[in-house]
C-alpha cells in the first residue's frame, strides 16, 4: 500500500465513522455512542426490586391444556443477566437501551432520511409476540400442540423515591408499587409463526 | 493555498510520523494478550451455558443475524468459535499467519457478541473500540516485526516510519473522538441537564442500588456506597463535571508529547472507568487495556524484558 491509498483509506474511514455519528448509526462495529445518554428528567426515581428466588424460578406459564409450569434460564439455556431482562423489562414490553437510544430526540434530518413521521418510532417492537416466539420456539412447541404456551406472567416490586427526599438525605420515605405482566397468546399471530422475527 | 499546504503538514505530520515498525510489532502483541482476557471476560456468559441444551431463539436478533437469517442460538458452536477466538488470538500475538488470524478474530467477535447481544435484545458497545484496533492492525504491517512471520519474510526494509506510524495515530484518534462522542450523544439526547446533580448519574447510582432490594427502612441491601452517593447531589454534580471535562477534553490527549503528562490522564480515565463500574456497573473496566496505543512500547518493552529476563534465566547448576 502506498502512502495515497493510506491517505484515502483514512479519508474515508473518517467519514464512515463521522457519518455514524452524525446520522446516529448505531450497528456494530460503527455507533455514535449513545450509552447511558436517555435520561428524562422527573420528581421522582424508581427500579425493578429483583427478587432473585422468583427469578431463578422462572416465568409462569399456562400451556394450552390448561397445565401451569415455569420456564428458567436453565430451560432456554440463556444466561441469567439475559433471562432478567426477559423476566422484569421484555414482557412488560419496555425497549432495552438501544432502542431508547434510537427513538429519543431523533431531530428533523435523521427522521427524514429514514423515512419517519413526527411521532413514529425509529424502532418499534411486539415485544409480547416474540415473548411467545421465542419461549415456544426454544422449547419447540408448536401452535397447535396441547403444550404451546399461550399466557406468560412475570411480577415485580418497584421502590418509587422522590427526589427531593433523597437530597434531603432521607431514604425511608418509599413508596413499593407491584407490577404485574400478564400476557396471552393472540390466535392471529398465527399467520406469523413460520416468518418468524425476519 | 497556503491553508491548504499547512493542512497537508499537519496531516502528514501527525498520520505518518511518530513509531516505528518495532513500535507496531510490539503493539499487536501487548494488544493480542490483553484481548485474551478481555474476550473471556466479554463471553463468559455465553460459556456458562449447556452445550447440548436447548437452542434459544433470539427474541431481538442483531442486525448481522436478521441479514444472515440467524434466528437461533446453537450452543455447541459458541464454544467451538470461542477455542478457535482464543487460537486466532495466539497467532496474531506471536504474528503466525498474521492477516489471516485477524481476519479470524473479527469474525468469531462478529459470531460470539451477535449470540450474546441476541439473547434479549441488549447491544453491548464494549467490543467497538477492539474492533476498531482490529481493523487498523488489519490493514497495517503489524505482522512484519516481531513476528514469525517476520522471519520468513526477508524484508530488509522494514517497516517504515510512515506505514507503522498511521495505524496507531488513527487508533488513537478513534479511542479520543470516542469519549468525544459520547458527550455529544448525552447533549443531542437528553441536554446539558444529563450532567446535573439530579441527573442522568444520579438516576444510575440509584437504579444500580436498589435494583437488588431494599429493607423495611428503605436501606438498600447491595451497593451502600452507590446509594449514598446519590444522596448527595452537590458531589455527583462534581462528579458530572469531571465526566464532562475528561470526556471533552480527550482529543487533546493527541497533542500532549510528554509522556508523564500522557501517563497521568491515562490513570485518570482508568480510574473513572473502575469508579463507574464499582459505583453504577457500567461494565468497561477492562477497556483501560487499548490505552497502551497511546505510548511507544519499545522502552517500556525494554524496561520489562530487562527486569523480567533474570528470572526465566537459568542458574548455573552446582555439577558445572
Amino acid at each position: 500500500m502506498n502512502r495515497r491509498m493510506v491517505n484515502i483509506i483514512l479519508v474515508l474511514y473518517l467519514i464512515v465513522v463521522w457519518a455514524a455519528v452524525i446520522f446516529r448509526i448505531d450497528r456494530f462495529p460503527i455507533t455514535w455512542v449513545p450509552m447511558y445518554s436517555v435520561y428524562h428528567p422527573s420528581e421522582t426515581i424508581s427500579q425493578s426490586i429483583k427478587d432473585k428466588a422468583a427469578m431463578w424460578k422462572g416465568l409462569r406459564v399456562t400451556h394450552r391444556d390448561g397445565s401451569i409450569s415455569y420456564v428458567s434460564y436453565k430451560d432456554l439455556n440463556i444466561p441469567k443477566p439475559n433471562f432478567r431482562r426477559l423476566y422484569y423489562s421484555r414482557i412488560y414490553g419496555h425497549d432495552p437501551p438501544k432502542h431508547k437510544q434510537g427513538n429519543t430526540s431523533l431531530g428533523s434530518v435523521n427522521r427524514w432520511i429514514r423515512g419517519l413521521d413526527e411521532n413514529e418510532r425509529n424502532f418499534s417492537v411486539d415485544w409480547e409476540w416474540r415473548m411467545f416466539w421465542t419461549l415456544n420456539k426454544t422449547l419447540q412447541f408448536e401452535p397447535a400442540d396441547p403444550k404451546f404456551i399461550t399466557r406468560i406472567e412475570s411480577s415485580k416490586q418497584r421502590p418509587v423515591y422522590r427526589k427531593a427526599d433523597l437530597a434531603k438525605g432521607d431514604a425511608s420515605k418509599v413508596e413499593i408499587q407491584t407490577h404485574q405482566a400478564v400476557i396471552d397468546w393472540q390466535d392471529q399471530w398465527v399467520k406469523r409463526w413460520n416468518h418468524g422475527l425476519l | 493555498m497556503g491553508f491548504c499546504k499547512s493542512a497537508s503538514r499537519i496531516w502528514n505530520q501527525f498520520f505518518f510520523t511518530g513509531f516505528s515498525g518495532e513500535s507496531l510489532g510490539l503493539l499487536r502483541m501487548y494488544i493480542g494478550v490483553g484481548l485474551l482476557f478481555f474476550h473471556t471476560y466479554q463471553f463468559a456468559t455465553v460459556l456458562s451455558l449447556n452445550p447440548i441444551g436447548a437452542m434459544y431463539y433470539f427474541i431481538e436478533p442483531i442486525w448481522y443475524f436478521k441479514l444472515l437469517g440467524i434466528q437461533y442460538h446453537v450452543p455447541a458452536l459458541s464454544f467451538v468459535m470461542y477455542a478457535i477466538l482464543m487460537g486466532a488470538t495466539i497467532a496474531m500475538i506471536s504474528g503466525k499467519n498474521t492477516r489471516t488470524s485477524i481476519v479470524v478474530i473479527i469474525l468469531c467477535i462478529f459470531y460470539l457478541k451477535g449470540v450474546r447481544d441476541s439473547f434479549s435484545g441488549d447491544v453491548h458497545h464494549r467490543y467497538i473500540i477492539p474492533m476498531q484496533i482490529l481493523f487498523l492492525f488489519l490493514l497495517s504491517k503489524c505482522g512484519e516485526v516481531h513476528s514469525r512471520d517476520a522471519r520468513q519474510l526477508h524484508n530488509p526494509g522494514g517497516v517504515q516510519e510512515w506505514e507503522a506510524s498511521w495505524p496507531i495515530k488513527t487508533m488513537q484518534l478513534y479511542v479520543a473522538l470516542f469519549y468525544f462522542w459520547s458527550v455529544i450523544a448525552k447533549v443531542r439526547v437528553s441536554g446539558w441537564v444529563w450532567f446535573a446533580g439530579e441527573g442522568r448519574i444520579q438516576e444510575v447510582l440509584i437504579h444500580r442500588s436498589i435494583r437488588w432490594g431494599v429493607n423495611e427502612k428503605g436501606e438498600v441491601l447491595k451497593n451502600a456506597l452507590s446509594f449514598e452517593l446519590a444522596q448527595h447531589p452537590e458531589l455527583i454534580q462534581l462528579f458530572g463535571i469531571l465526566v464532562l471535562a475528561f470526556e471533552l477534553g480527550f482529543p487533546l490527549i493527541l497533542l500532549i508529547k510528554s509522556v508523564k503528562l500522557r501517563l497521568a490522564f491515562i490513570m485518570g480515565v482508568t480510574m473513572f472507568h473502575i469508579a463507574t463500574f464499582v459505583l453504577m456497573d457500567v461494565n468497561f473496566l477492562l477497556i483501560p487495556f487499548v490505552y497502551l496505543i497511546f505510548f511507544d512500547l519499545v522502552p517500556i518493552h525494554a524496561w520489562l524484558k530487562a527486569r523480567a529476563w533474570p528470572l526465566f534465566r537459568r542458574r548455573p547448576s552446582i555439577a558445572s
